[in-house]
């Protein structure tokens, strides 16, 4: 899940002066130069979110298109969480996912967004505003977004349909985890499974993403595949569960399973382009950056379904007047095809696929949505190739990967309890690193 | 226990002796604009803990004599005035403290007295994990017998704020959602039982007086109109045992809920409203109709605190624990 090009990290300096005339989006041959005020302060709109959507590729389009800047703050998704939550002073927009609503939303940090004023809001799909691609598809177990989506009575968050949203959904996907094949085979004879990532095969050479809400559930994922653990309710763990499962990966850790804990989009690239890791839990543009370690390095489609996450843009709570008026011109632009095709190509789907496919490339469009060959190499967002021609998206089509998912990413009751034990774990691992 | 001293400040909360000092200082200007002000040195000075300092800050943060900046700590001066931060030791700055308020500070002898410093503490580590109380350290903390530290023990106990493990340790937390949970679970079953058997007794005249407050007095708060409901309506309910439940049901909750708010966590704006209708209820109409509101209102405070639980996962451990509470 993050966008692996540094570029995409420049922030122009806040609060600085262009002569509109020489501003970026403008031609000096076709754009008449006014004669005053000469200088005037640029519009300006302060995105803060992380690697998922914080793309340079998606922040200059938007300029373009918007006719203000948009400055990007991008941070892991831990920081991001508490930032958004303690400070939302420091940004006008939010762009994180459903799940981080649970504490973004409940610090008081947003305001509701007035689907009224979101045009395109026929065309989000059913997944995102139902909590299933139709009405008996199974939800998957915890917080599907559609239950954090609708503002209701009292200032929380369901599935009630209403007038008012916390957050625009946009891009999402269905998570698994990676797998070295020289280890487990190419996975057509013994399919993949969630246990292979507490595989005696992969001792020593396993590496998990540090986030409570979501590598916490792939080592749950896999603990509950290998039977050495069971959950009534994955998706709302008793204490007595959390504290099972805490308990076998300490076990394994000692017996040293872990290699590592990563963060960002990087350090999990870098693990494998060491050749340290043979399972670790992945994000899918991690795949586009992995040379020749793409070649034994792969996704899996695990037997026992998915982990899926949907993220999203929420407006901070300070936002009025002329500045609320750009955070809506902002949302809106998100769903007009342009994000969504950038998203895709780090194999990310649209809440608003109708206009995704428009901007995409019909090889493209049945490459990432359709499960079909890559009839040609495909690129990823910077331009690079990410597919090579000939390949198939592991899972299949968008219906199908809908259809298999296990599990949202959840902030579960006793979240405080988890993200302490799991917090303590990973410390453990990564000190056990030295 | 010792003799309660003959000076009336010694009856005041420390944290309410601290905020006198603290703002006549900065009335008089002996404290200058933009003085960082942290807790730790303060404590030190006023020789007390970090807790009725936080406390004290927050009031004076209310009042809009301090305010929360950046850095860590508080800055002296009104907020929005873009003032420079100025950081010195506040020993340099001699503060006046009046010599009525120098005594109290000095001689608080009794348990009761650093008991509520001792229970925000307790509460507080709690959210954090699982912590041992030291008794040794305990007493040396406080500067007392282990015969004062017991009575300070025993209290909490009855309070469900610790326990004792199989070892014979006295043990606080986790907290947990569940813990909330079933504690709100009892609540909406008991209380609004309670409320019905106590319709004959309920002080209206007080009710009505609650009611018309709210949306006009700012300084009610919805743990006063819990209280009041408390006093003026459940506690009248004619069965002891009940309403003795009840109240030892709702202490841990109390305790925690102090807690979570001192940690900066926000307030409930909407629960004003609750009560009004609630009370609007309690006078206007059969018991009835208010008890079945009151259930409905303790669902929804039950969700709203589960909330409080998971987004108290964001603030880091760092807020320091004191050296009798020892994480297992």
């Amino acid at each position: 899940m993050a966008g692996l090009n540094p570029a995409t990290f420049i922030l122009p300096s806040a609060g600085k002066e262009v002569p509109l005339a020489l501003a970026p989006y403008a031609d000096p041959t076709t754009t008449p130069i006014l004669a005053a005020p000469p200088h005037l302060p640029r519009r300006r709109l302060r995105v803060r979110g992380t690697s998922i959507t914080l793309l340079k590729e998606v922040r200059e389009r938007a300029q373009a298109d918007l006719g203000f800047d948009v400055d990007y703050e991008l941070m892991d998704f831990i920081t991001c969480q508490r930032q958004a939550a303690m400070q939302p002073e420091g940004y006008d927009i939010y762009e994180q996912c459903f799940h981080n609503l649970d504490i973004v939303w409940f610090w008081g940090a947003l305001q509701p967004i007035d689907t009224q004023r979101i045009a395109d809001w026929d065309k989000i799909t059913d997944l995102s505003k139902e909590g299933g691609i139709s009405k008996y598809a199974w939800r998957g177990h915890g917080d599907a977004p559609v239950r954090k989506l609708y503002v209701q009575p009292g200032g929380f968050l369901g599935p009630k349909q209403g007038r008012y949203i916390s957050m625009l959904p946009t891009v999402h996907n269905r998570d698994s985890f990676g797998f070295d094949t020289r280890v487990f085979g190419n996975g057509e004879i013994k399919r993949p499974s969630w246990a292979w990532l507490l595989d005696r095969r992969a001792k020593g050479r396993i590496a998990l993403v540090d986030e409570p809400a979501i590598g916490f559930f792939d080592a749950a994922l896999a603990a509950e595949a290998a039977g050495e653990v069971q959950f009534t309710d994955i998706g709302n763990m008793t204490i007595a569960e959390i504290d099972g499962l805490m308990t076998l990966l300490e076990n394994r850790r000692r017996q040293g399973y872990f290699c590592a804990s990563w963060r960002t989009g990087e350090e999990a690239a870098e693990l494998l382009l060491q050749d340290r890791v043979s399972a670790q839990s992945m994000w899918s543009p991690v795949y586009g950056h992995l040379g020749q370690m793409a070649e034994v390095f792969v996704e899996s489609a695990p037997i026992e379904g998915y982990r899926a996450w949907h993220g999203g843009a929420s407006l901070s709570r300070h936002l009025a007047g002329a500045q609320l008026d750009m955070g809506y011109e902002y949302l809106n632009w998100w769903l007009d095809g342009y994000a969504g095709a950038v998203m895709a190509r780090q194999g990310y789907y649209m809440s608003a696929p109708e206009r995704t496919k428009a901007a995409l490339a019909p090889e493209e469009w049945a490459y990432w949505y359709e499960g079909a060959p890559a009839a040609r190499d495909l690129f990823g967002p910077s331009g690079a190739v990410a597919v090579k021609a000939g390949a198939r998206r592991a899972g299949g089509t968008y219906q199908d990967r809908a259809n298999r998912i296990a599990l949202w990413n959840t902030v579960m009751e006793e979240y405080n309890y988890a993200a302490r034990s799991w917090d303590r774990f990973i410390r453990r691992v990564n000190e056990g690193q030295k | 226990m010792n003799p309660r001293s003959s000076n009336p400040l010694a009856q005041e909360p420390r944290y309410e002796l601290i905020t006198q000092v603290l703002r006549s200082n900065i009335q008089s200007g002996q404290l200058p604009l933009g003085l960082v002000l942290l807790e730790g040195p303060i404590a030190a000075l006023m020789q007390s803990s970090r807790i009725p300092v936080q406390a004290a800050l927050r009031t004076l943060s209310m009042e809009g004599l301090v305010h929360r900046f950046v850095g860590r700590g508080y800055l002296v001066g009104p907020p929005n005035e873009d003032i420079a931060p100025l950081r010195c030791d506040v020993g340099a700055f001699d503060l006046k403290i009046p010599q009525q308020v120098d005594d109290a500070l000095q001689t608080r002898g009794t348990w009761k007295h650093f008991y509520d410093e001792v229970e925000e503490e307790v509460a507080l580590c709690q959210v954090f994990g699982e912590f041992r109380i030291v008794e040794t350290e305990l007493a040396d903390y406080l500067g007392v017998s282990r015969t004062v530290v017991r009575d300070v023990l025993s209290r909490l106990q009855e309070r469900g704020l610790i326990a004792k493990n199989a070892s014979s340790h006295w043990i606080a937390g986790p907290l947990t959602a569940r813990t909330l949970r079933e504690k709100f679970e009892v609540r909406a079953i008991v209380e609004p039982a309670a409320l019905r058997l106590a319709a004959p007794h309920i002080h209206y005249s007080q009710i009505e007086a609650f009611r018309n407050r709210i949306g006009t007095d700012p300084t009610l708060k919805p743990e006063g109109l819990e209280a009041a409901l408390m006093t003026y309506c459940i506690a009248k309910a004619p069965n002891t045992a009940l309403v003795e439940m009840i109240q030892t049901n709702q202490m841990l909750l109390t305790s925690v809920n102090r807690a979570l708010t001192g940690l900066g966590l926000p307030e409930d704006e909407i629960a004003l409203d609750q009560y009004r209708t609630l009370f609007d209820l309690i006078v206007r109409h059969p018991i009835d109709s208010a008890a079945e509101y009151l259930r409905d209102h303790l669902h929804i405070m039950a969700a709203k605190n589960l909330a409080r639980m998971k987004i108290v996962a964001v603030i880091s451990e760092t807020v320091g624990f004191a050296p009798y509470l020892a994480p297992q």
